[in-house]
């Protein structure tokens, strides 16, 4: 017998706590029947989120999810051009009218479709796959400075080696822009999302941090640790340098950076969004999902 | 001798990627072995990291590359340069919190230093760009105590951005 998880009409990062909610105990317990027919709209960071779900159930040797594909033929159609459905194939027994694959080039909005990460070299490709359209795409559509490009690469890059680094299991990344509609009067967005299916933080950092907190140590705690104090489990003095070097960069352009692990998520948030910086006790799910979203610079100032 | 090592050319031979990009730990630990490798061999004094046709460097890159390999306790003297703004910061950004520091070289102008130096190693480093001098000659140059003199030379020589011998103090001659 399967459990029906809805995946809500809008399947952004709200959405996607919604369908986290709608799986319930983890690993389920009994087979999946996600059901995605109703999605109207979706984010990088969702899609990536959903294809976790599917890796972290194989890799719990639960059975194949069944995932009814949207019937909204611009959502499959995105969802087919991210190349959602290359990945999804292997992850979960779909259902539904499958658009022909996407054959032709990359889309304008599209930096990076959805990309496996599982090594360092997994890591050189993407970021130096991106350059020229990061190039592109900051000056071009966000009117950020020629130098924000750099920084850009810089902040794929750390967040990727999070997965190599820390998640002990393979993970995912895309980049793209759109409009964002919920904030910034609709004005356009670059977003880098990244997620894997791992350990977490909360058990990246327990053999070297858990101490310090006691009764305290929790996901949440985990998440402050790495992102806002930036302590990595590796004591090496060089380490813990991505998230701040991430983090300037982000002051800089007035970005935000929102990191999920287990039941908590964390965000640095700028003035131009109302999101809360902690949030805990959510639905577990398993490994880390970050988003790190830069806007175009004449609403950086709002 | 000054041994000068091509950054991307070593990243050419460690990795056969077309990129010029350093990004990830595990490129840098690559690329560090081999420049380390390359100064184990030479019998120079001093190497110059040519970062020139680097386009990218990310921070755990230049921790792995820049920091460690200062950090490593090999014996040659190490300097950097090509470096353009944006790699500039990323390797300051690293160096700086693990109190670290490199001279920079440049082909039209005088060293010049990047990390964590003290205001005074700093003063110091500019009056040694004039030429060396001793503890004393540098207290008369700069109004300081004598032991203050000593302080900021021996902190440069502790970051191995200057040397010593029995005339004084001078900055390592890396061209």
């Amino acid at each position: 017998m399967s459990r029906i998880v809805d995946i809500p009409a809008q399947f952004d990062d709200r959405g996607f706590e919604q369908f986290v909610a709608g799986i319930g105990a983890w690993p389920p317990e009994q087979r999946l029947f996600l059901d995605a027919r109703g999605v109207q709209w979706s984010s990088p960071y969702s899609l990536l989120g959903l294809l976790t779900a599917g890796q972290a159930i194989r890799e719990a040797k639960g059975e194949k999810p069944l995932l009814a594909i949207p019937t909204n033929d611009d959502v499959r159609s995105y969802w087919s051009r991210m190349r959602f459905f290359e990945h999804a194939a292997d992850l979960f027994e779909l259902h539904g009218k499958l658009p022909r694959p996407h054959r032709g080039g990359r889309q304008a909005d599209t930096l990076l479709e959805i990309t496996p990460v599982r090594a360092s070299e997994d890591v050189q490709d993407v970021v130096g796959g991106i350059q020229e359209g990061a190039q592109r795409i900051l000056t071009g559509d966000l009117g950020l400075e020629a130098k924000a490009t750099m920084g850009f690469a810089m902040a794929l890059s750390e967040s990727c080696q999070n997965i190599v680094e820390h998640a002990g299991t393979g993970g995912w990344v895309a980049v793209q822009t759109y409009q964002y509609r919920r904030r910034l009067g609709g004005r356009r967005i670059a977003v880098i999302a990244v997620s894997d299916a791992g350990i977490g933080f909360r058990r990246s950092l327990e053999a070297t941090q858990a101490k310090r907190f006691g009764d305290r140590w929790r996901d949440g705690t985990a998440l402050e640790v790495a992102l806002v104090q930036g302590v990595s489990r590796f004591r090496d003095p060089g380490r813990g340098q991505g998230f701040a070097g991430i983090k300037r960069y982000l002051q800089r352009w007035h970005g935000k950076i929102s990191v999920r692990s287990g039941t908590a998520r964390l965000a640095i948030v700028p003035p131009w969004d109302d999101d809360v910086p902690l949030v805990e006790h959510l639905a577990f799910f398993p490994g880390s999902q970050l988003q790190v979203t830069i806007p175009s610079q004449d609403t950086a100032a709002e | 001798m000054i041994e000068t090592i091509n950054v991307a050319r070593v990243l050419r031979e460690a990795l056969a990627a077309p990129y010029r990009i350093l990004v990830t730990r595990a490129t840098g630990a690559l690329v560090r072995d081999r420049i380390e490798l390359k100064l184990k061999v030479s019998d120079c004094q001093a190497a110059v990291l040519d970062f020139r046709e680097v386009e990218l460097l990310d921070l755990s890159c230049a921790d792995e590359v820049v920091a460690k390999l200062l950090r490593s306790g090999q014996s040659k003297f190490v300097a950097i340069a090509g470096l353009h703004e944006d790699l500039r910061e990323q390797v300051h950004e690293v160096l700086e919190p693990q109190r670290l520091a490199v001279t920079i070289v440049h082909d039209d102008a005088g060293p010049e230093l990047l990390g964590s130096v003290g205001e005074d190693a700093r003063l110091a480093f500019a009056e040694l760009r004039q030429g060396g001098c001793t503890c004393d000659e540098l207290a008369q140059r700069l109004d300081w105590s004598a032991a203050r003199a000593r302080a900021a030379l021996e902190a440069l020589e502790g970051l191995r951005l200057a040397q010593h011998d029995d005339l004084g103090h001078t900055l390592i001659p890396f061209a």
